[in-house]
């Protein structure tokens, strides 16, 4: 823009005066709060002129990365408003919108982005009082949380945030017969569903070049089968596969654990796969291990029998059909909350230093969009131009925007593998991430990702009486 | 390359005063792509709108940036003008500095600054926008009209006069609605049923009505000119073409069952019509009441317990077999008269209203008082059938009342209790009659002469003051109240008491989901704007008529009700629908087909589309946006992660462009 350079030298300046005049974008509902503001213009009542409007038609049009995109391109604070829960022109769209802010709320204060930059409101056409009001307060709010200037900062890590020890595993790894029991009962059934026709395929595990190393394993054919194994070390979800090996091959075998069948169903709800190209073989999986030890996800997992299965493994031989008995529970307390409890309870600036060190090592690889298993668009956001929604470069800003992104695309749809964060070269806490979303949507919607194929995605649905405390 | 031209109005001293508007012209200027910029008093007079589409001529603009007041005021204006020179109107976008700039900050030195960035913001917003072009629907020259009452009745004539076709729906058995039951109408005492019929009758005979009573509307689908109405026809268990309703089936039947149309203040059979003039002159077999009722199920009557209607009828016309029967129809327009009920007064226990038959609502007085009613007319009371000679009327009972009842005026209540009044006194000369009242709200032609004729001449005694207390006491009714202009506190024995109860809205608010039209606090249908758009719905197509709206007298609703026709007729009368092309649109390449566009779509525009190969094998489906449906809300876009869908007008690009622009230039943006 024509007068970037000259904001560049005058922000830093003015910022110590009093009269210092923070930068707030307001995006706008054309039918409540436009009109609402048009209202207070009317009636000349005075706000500070801190807040530029952008209209749009319904906050349902407002898609959180636009707020990002205010804040990448360097806004202090973020307003957005609408109409009142009932009266949306479009009946529904705020209602739809409360639940992505709710997510998008809960992110950025666990990014420690300071709250007093993003504020949200209903205000109706007739409101203009209301308007002035929120300008006013809003523009005080940001004032005092001061000029942004760190959003995605690029260099030496700051903080001194040290995530505290995860305790040790309740319990010891399986017993080496159970796991070789497994393994040949997953060799005869793969066997069979092939000899028999009724799949194509089998994705499942083999021993890898590595000692003790399981990776995937595409069978399809009977005599292959004997390739395949189980271990505790079947730590990929296989489930990332189905529909590419479904569009390939047809019907298709997966072995699953209980964590990857989230994968499955999510892929049901939204249409990729059908409920007959796919033969779910569930396995009774003790837990896997990450990194020398059990994986976090497999703490609080009992190792019960995966749900929506078409055929559960255990030592004991292989049943048809799903078999869990929701009896094993879990066995201990899930050590990704006590990371997530313990990220919450440092002061924002603390979280915020954190995750900006976490993302600005970002490499941009996208490792943990090809694992994840919800990661299936044909054409990823990050890849759009026209508008560019995440800048390519790979710095601050743009890795902030991405991580963000992917943090919004997947809640309500993450499962819990937590190989988005296993597999980042980087170590980018991107389960803690994830997980801190599916708690919200949990508390907030009362929603469980893996639960239902037939429910609709919590950010596709909405109820007139989701909680919005922190709407004005 | 873009060529903007950027006009920066003054409107008289109300932008200029505080915006300094030849500098935020001079700066505009400086933006690349604008090629044309400059200031002027009235961009909206005949001279201001020459300047803009001279400009577009002389410098080829591919975009118009007029800076001036809100878009919601003059953007139709300056589109239209951008038109006439030639640019596509979508490429003409307002920069708000009057609401939203110089009347808000008297400061020129914060203004200015703002105008700027927000006229800059504009520029890059019109540097995105592509032409778009309305596009044509066709649209089915046939109207829905809900609710047969008088506004129901008044819209489906006048639409049917005109020459396209009604359907006209009601739920109970007969048409009229509460109007057939009234008495005679304030202020000039016509009798209701004399002037209601002739227009009941010719609805019936009218070669351009489909008259559907005891008819429901189960769902809509479809969109303004193109709607596909269910409705369930409930079973009347009597054929219409044979009964010629002669009445000896009702002769026959042995149940008697209150008379909803009498309010319960009398009998009628469980076979019956509502009352003598009720059109359809078909019998109405009450399922519910029928002693056939308690055997074999509601449509099945396998064993009859009675069937001496049946035995009555020479004609066979009884059929205790009729099923609800579903029909379709397919309408362009629809208009929602769905009418009104009376406040429960029970919820103001006070009054006593439920405890006492001699306590009595204001419809339920109106059929006292109505020559065709339980009592032919004389005002006898329903507990022992005595003529009442003392009555107390009591207004305002819960209307302006947000405790229990409802905040607002029901408008109706203060003229019907004079009417009331007055009815009374010339049917019994030496009666007395006491009204409490809140305040007297007469507003209409003729309305304060009739109060006034009612006090003075008629010697009704009017108390301004609320009852705190209806007592029945030895037979009679003790009303405790107070004269608030004597400061006394009174106590009046009544043999009968009636209650001016709120108006509220007969629908529960079913039928507005149903036709995704909303309602307000209290239930009654939303109008678009309550000044410019009384009739219209937020939905197109969908127009209000009647008390559905808001409480409402006679004259008030027969004129909305004609309005609504008209509304409904300016549609039916084009030949195509144009519909606005600020629509969404999916980009069928990176559509996944998760189809979660299609959850949050509040008007089902969305289908799956499937894409074949030419052998005709199913490639792949997407998500496909019908525009005659799309509203352009833009809901599905953000529900869309690869950004598959877009919405023209406000575009991902326009508001990316608008960002961009906005927030650099602040914080530098001295001019």
């Amino acid at each position: 823009m024509f007068q970037q350079s000259q904001a560049a030298a005058t922000t830093p300046a003015v910022a110590e005066t009093a009269t210092w005049q923070p930068q707030i974008v307001a995006l706008i509902c054309n039918w409540c709060t436009y009109a609402g503001a048009d209202s207070a213009g009317t009636a000349r009542r005075s706000y500070p002129a801190s807040v530029r409007a952008v209209r749009v038609p319904c906050t349902g049009r407002v898609d959180p990365l636009l707020i990002v995109k205010a804040f990448e391109q360097g806004a202090d604070g973020v307003l957005v408003s609408g109409c009142h829960p009932g009266d949306c022109h479009y009946v529904q769209g705020n209602m739809v919108a409360r639940r992505r802010f709710t997510v998008f709320r809960a992110l950025m204060d666990f990014l420690g982005l300071d709250n007093r930059r993003l504020h949200f409101a209903w205000i109706s056409a007739s409101e203009g009082a209301k308007w002035s009001r929120a300008v006013d307060e809003v523009t005080t709010a940001v004032r005092a949380a001061g000029p942004l200037r760190d959003w995605g900062r690029t260099g030496a890590r700051r903080s001194a945030v040290r995530l505290p020890a995860v305790p040790a595993a309740p319990r010891s790894a399986p017993s080496a017969d159970d796991q070789r029991a497994v393994g040949g009962h997953l060799q005869r059934l793969a066997a069979t569903l092939l000899t028999e026709g009724r799949v194509s395929v089998v994705i499942g595990y083999t021993p890898g070049s590595l000692p003790a190393q399981m990776v995937p394993a595409f069978v399809t054919r009977p005599e292959d089968a004997p390739a395949l194994g189980w271990s505790d070390r079947c730590v990929n979800n296989l489930s990332v596969y189905l529909p590419g090996a479904v569009r390939q091959w047809g019907k298709v075998a997966l072995v699953a654990k209980r964590c990857d069948v989230n994968g499955v169903v999510g892929l049901l709800q939204e249409s990729q796969i059908a409920r007959d190209d796919v033969v779910v073989i569930g396995v009774a999986c003790p837990g896997v291990q990450d990194d020398g030890g059990l994986a976090l996800k497999c703490h609080a997992c009992g190792g019960d029998a995966p749900p929506h299965a078409d055929w559960t493994v255990t030592p004991g031989g292989a049943e048809p059909g799903a078999h869990p008995s929701g009896a094993s529970g879990a066995v201990a307390a899930d050590p990704r909350d006590a990371l997530v409890t313990y990220l919450e309870s440092l002061p924002a600036e603390d979280r915020w230093a954190y995750w900006q060190d976490q993302f600005s090592s970002c490499l941009r690889c996208y490792a943990c969009r090809a694992v994840c298993p919800l990661c299936y668009c044909a054409v990823c956001v990050a890849e759009k131009n026209r508008p560019q929604w995440i800048p390519v470069n790979i710095e601050g800003k743009a890795n902030m925007t991405w991580n963000i992104a992917r943090a919004l695309h997947l809640s309500g749809r993450c499962g819990g593998c937590d190989e988005c964060a296993r597999d980042c070269p980087a170590d980018v806490r991107l389960d803690l991430l994830n997980h801190r979303l599916s708690r919200e949507i949990e508390q907030r919607f009362g929603y469980r990702s893996g639960a239902d194929p037939a429910v609709a995605p919590p950010l596709a649905t909405f109820r007139p009486d989701d909680p919005q405390e922190f709407i004005r | 390359m873009a060529r903007i031209g950027v006009f920066v109005c003054h409107c008289g001293e109300n932008i200029a005063r505080t915006v300094r508007v030849k500098d935020v012209a001079a700066a505009a200027r400086r933006i690349p792509g604008v090629v044309v910029s400059t200031d002027y008093k009235y961009l909206c007079s005949a001279p201001g709108q020459k300047i803009i589409t001279d400009a577009v001529t002389e410098h080829g603009l591919t975009g118009v940036v007029v800076s001036a007041c809100s878009p919601q005021l003059h953007e139709p204006t300056f589109r239209r003008a951008s038109a006439q020179a030639g640019l596509n109107p979508f490429q003409c976008e307002m920069a708000n500095i009057r609401e939203q700039c110089s009347w808000v900050h008297p400061d020129p030195s914060e203004a200015t600054p703002k105008a700027t960035q927000i006229v800059a913001s504009m520029v890059e917003k019109v540097k995105q926008s592509r032409p778009l072009r309305a596009f044509e629907v066709p649209i089915t020259k046939r109207a829905l009209v809900i609710g047969g009452g008088v506004a129901g009745i008044r819209t489906a004539l006048d639409i049917a006069n005109a020459g396209h076709s009604v359907v006209l729906v009601e739920r109970e058995p007969s048409i009229g609605g509460n109007m057939a039951r009234l008495s005679e109408t304030f202020p000039t005492l016509d009798c209701s049923q004399c002037i209601l019929t002739p227009l009941t009758v010719e609805v019936l005979r009218h070669p351009n009505i489909e008259l559907l009573t005891y008819a429901e509307v189960e769902a809509v689908s479809g969109y303004v000119g193109n709607f596909r109405v269910r409705i369930t026809k409930k079973p009347r268990y009597v054929s219409p073409d044979l009964c010629t309703a002669c009445g000896d089936c009702v002769a026959a039947c042995p149940v008697d069952v209150p008379s909803d149309f009498d309010r319960s203040l009398a009998w009628r059979k469980a076979i019956y019509i509502p009352f003598p003039q009720a059109v359809p002159t078909t019998y109405t077999l009450d399922a519910g009441r029928c002693l056939n009722a308690r055997h074999g199920t509601a449509s099945g009557y396998r064993v009859l317990a009675c069937e001496r209607c049946a035995d009555a009828c020479l004609r066979r016309a009884i059929d205790y077999d009729q099923k609800p029967e579903v029909v379709e129809r397919d309408v362009g327009v629809i208009v929602a008269a769905t009418g009104y009920q009376l406040w429960d007064a029970a919820q103001a226990p006070e009054y006593g209203y439920g405890t006492h038959p001699d306590i009595v609502d204001g419809l339920e007085f109106e059929r006292l008082l109505s020559a065709s009613g339980p009592t032919g007319g004389e005002v006898r009371r329903p507990s022992n059938g005595k003529p009442a000679k003392r009555v107390v009327m009591i207004q305002c009972v819960g209307s302006r009342d947000p405790r229990r009842g409802v905040a607002y005026c029901s408008r109706v209540c203060c003229m019907y209790t004079a009417k009331h009044a007055l009815l009374y006194k010339h049917k019994v000369h030496d009666g007395q009659v006491v009204v409490f009242y809140m305040d007297i709200r007469a507003a209409g032609k003729g309305y304060e002469e009739f109060v006034n004729r009612v006090m003075e001449e008629e010697r009704v005694l009017y108390l301004r003051g609320r009852v705190s207390q209806v007592i029945p006491r030895d037979g009679e009714l003790l009303v405790f109240g107070a004269d608030t202009l004597s400061g006394q506190a009174v106590q009046v024995k009544a043999d009968l008491v009636v209650l001016a109860t709120a108006v509220v809205p007969a629908e529960d608010g079913a039928l507005a989901r149903k036709l995704r039209i909303s309602t307000d606090a209290y239930g009654f249908l939303q109008e678009a704007h309550p000044k410019l758009r009384p009739v219209e719905t937020l939905t197109a197509g969908v127009f209000l008529a009647g008390a559905a709206q808001a409480p409402k007298d006679i004259p008030d609703t027969v004129a909305q009700a004609s309005a609504a026709a008209s509304k409904a007729l300016e549609l039916l009368s084009r030949p195509v629908l144009q519909r606005e092309p600020t629509v969404c649109q999916v980009n069928e390449a990176v559509c996944n087909a998760c189809f979660d566009c299609q959850r949050v779509c509040p008007y089902g525009a969305i289908e799956r589309k499937e894409l074949r190969n030419r052998d005709g094998q199913l490639v792949r489906r997407v998500a496909h946006v019908n525009p005659a449906m799309c509203e352009g809300c833009g809901a599905c876009l953000v529900a869309c992660r690869p950004q598959a869908i877009d919405l023209a007008g406000y575009s991902n690009e326009q508001i990316f462009g608008q960002l961009e622009a906005l927030v650099p230039a602040l914080a530098g943006a001295a001019v």
